[in-house]
């Protein structure tokens, strides 16, 4: 059903995955995929389709009820509690709310990612620079959220994802609450660092960018994988 | 490292000011805990201090028959201090009784008695006693008044009784109202670090979805409850200072009544509040955090 890049190091691993919530809600049913290391992947599918699910399922959020996730070389049945967040680390997470925190600077909203996972004063203030400069930001790292617009907050959640260096971005709905005409902006970002060897998980409903950017969707539906592959525009379409 | 503690005491620190009504409530809540302990503790040594006046001081007197030869009633005297509970016995003949009662009264008053020495002396030989544990008050006097020759003792069991439950009752009661109180403490602290942490539920949300560990996020919520209970342990003592003072101060003038100096234990006294104050503190904290890390806390994308 969906195409891979043989060869490729997996970076993601679905073995036959369930998820059973304790209210009885099978979230997912025996899902099987594979995500290469410096892919782009599109998550799609409608509201209550598995999406969250499978994004807390790789985040370590929640425990699978049957099967194994193997991230990166790890087995995360395999990982303990303790252990969860260095696995995070890994990954950086861009939301569609964006989630700033209000009464930082656009500088402190990204070097707190550095701080709260004890990295030196001296290495955050070489990199924060750095990573604002990359998502077009220098010059508003004295502003604070609510100066900025949507397409901004957004690029400074980016950032915040970027800055400690993850070999996955996943990025939920990263465009629902900006301009569509903005969303481009941020979804070419997106594939500018994808570009530079990152690999992306992005949650969207936007059939629009879908088309657009032209990279392997998988949709969700149901809890079940129903379509992965590249040439998903005209599969819908049909 | 140093540079992460400084971080994350910086964080505690703000949010006791971002938190400070919340901050204040606890902050008063713990200063009577401490108050109250501390009048518990103050009220205890000061009963504690009495009874040991009571059992130094005002030793009970053993009247022995009033024609007894003096070598019969130190005989008994023997006999007295052989009991367990006797700290220490000393014989007062009645000459020496007569000559006490003439030396308190004065030249002058004294002349009515000149006639009442030798065999008219109307003073019976007696005993000064006094005894280890005023607890067993009641129990050596039965002992003394069987031994042969004691007419009667004179009666301090009422005080000592006294003295005794009241002892019994403070420390009793102390112990629950600084026990309720504790737990009151504890309920109002880790509900002001809950009220704290909702107010940083984002920051708290972020910080789990970048890598942060458990650790991380506790300690700032530690750290404000150590603050809030150092704090509290700092005012208590300052106050419990001032208050025994002013207490004292006015017993003192009213009544014979001698309190405790507070001045010796008054570094005791502190150590004890800060110390009490940070561990309740730092458990409020712990408690709270802990609670949200397993349940709320731990939710990221669907935050």
């Amino acid at each position: 059903m969906g195409i891979r890049k043989y060869g490729e190091m997996e970076l993601i691993d679905f073995q036959n995955v369930s998820k059973i919530y304790s209210n009885g809600t099978e979230a997912l049913k025996n899902v099987n995929l594979h995500v290469d290391n410096g892919e782009f992947v599109f998550i799609v599918g409608s509201s209550g389709a598995g999406k969250s699910t499978f994004l807390k399922l790789i985040t370590c959020e929640e425990r699978p009820s049957e099967g194994e996730i193997v991230v990166g070389e790890q087995k995360l049945s395999q990982v303990k509690r303790g252990d969860v967040p260095y696995l995070r680390r890994k990954m950086g997470m861009v939301f569609q709310d964006f989630r700033l925190i209000q009464k930082m600077t656009v500088y402190e909203n990204v070097a707190f990612a550095m701080h709260v996972i004890g990295a030196s004063s001296r290495d955050i203030r070489r990199r924060v620079p750095y990573i604002l400069g990359l998502v077009n930001l220098q010059e508003k790292a004295d502003c604070h959220p609510r100066e900025l617009s949507g397409g901004e907050q957004q690029r400074v959640g980016l950032a915040r994802a970027l800055i400690n260096s993850p070999r996955l971005i996943i990025a939920d709905e990263p465009t629902g609450n900006i301009d569509p005409a903005l969303s481009f902006e941020i979804v070419d970002l997106l594939s500018e660092i994808n570009k530079r060897g990152t690999t992306i998980l992005m949650v969207t409903h936007e059939h629009s960018l879908v088309r657009h950017f032209a990279r392997r969707v998988i949709e969700i539906h149901g809890g079940t994988v129903v379509a992965d592959s590249c040439n998903w525009e005209a599969r819908h379409d049909s | 490292m140093i540079h992460n503690v400084r971080y994350l005491i910086r964080e505690g620190i703000r949010s006791i000011w971002s938190n400070r009504t919340m901050s204040l409530a606890s902050i008063g809540v713990l200063v009577s805990c401490l108050l109250l302990t501390g009048a518990a503790i103050l009220f205890s040594m000061n009963i504690s201090n009495a009874m040991e006046a009571v059992e130094g001081t005002n030793s009970v007197k053993i009247y022995m028959d009033k024609d007894l030869p003096v070598l019969a009633s130190l005989k008994a005297g023997e006999e007295i201090k052989k009991l367990d509970n006797i700290k220490r016995c000393q014989f007062v003949s009645r000459d020496d009784a007569i000559e006490n009662v003439m030396e308190m009264l004065g030249e002058k008053d004294s002349t009515l008695l000149k006639d009442m020495t030798g065999s008219d002396n109307p003073l019976p030989d007696a005993f000064q006693v006094s005894f280890k544990d005023l607890s067993k008050y009641k129990d050596t006097v039965a002992q003394i008044l069987k031994i042969e020759g004691v007419s009667s003792v004179n009666d301090y069991s009422d005080i000592a009784a006294k003295l005794t439950n009241l002892h019994r009752l403070v420390t009793t009661v102390g112990f629950w109202i600084v026990l309720l109180l504790s737990l009151v403490s504890l309920f109002i602290i880790s509900n002001t670090i809950r009220v704290t942490m909702f107010s940083r539920r984002l920051e708290i949300s972020i910080m789990k979805s970048v890598g942060a560990t458990n650790w991380f996020v506790r300690v700032p919520f530690v750290v404000e409850g150590i603050l809030i209970g150092l704090i509290s342990g700092a005012v208590g003592s300052l106050l419990l200072r001032l208050l025994y003072d002013k207490l004292t101060g006015t017993l003192t003038s009213i009544t014979l009544f001698a309190p405790l100096a507070i001045g010796e234990i008054q570094w005791k006294i502190t150590l004890l509040f800060l110390l009490a104050g940070s561990l309740f503190g730092a458990l409020g904290g712990a408690i709270s955090i802990g609670k949200y890390l397993k349940k709320e806390g731990g939710e990221i994308v669907d935050w």
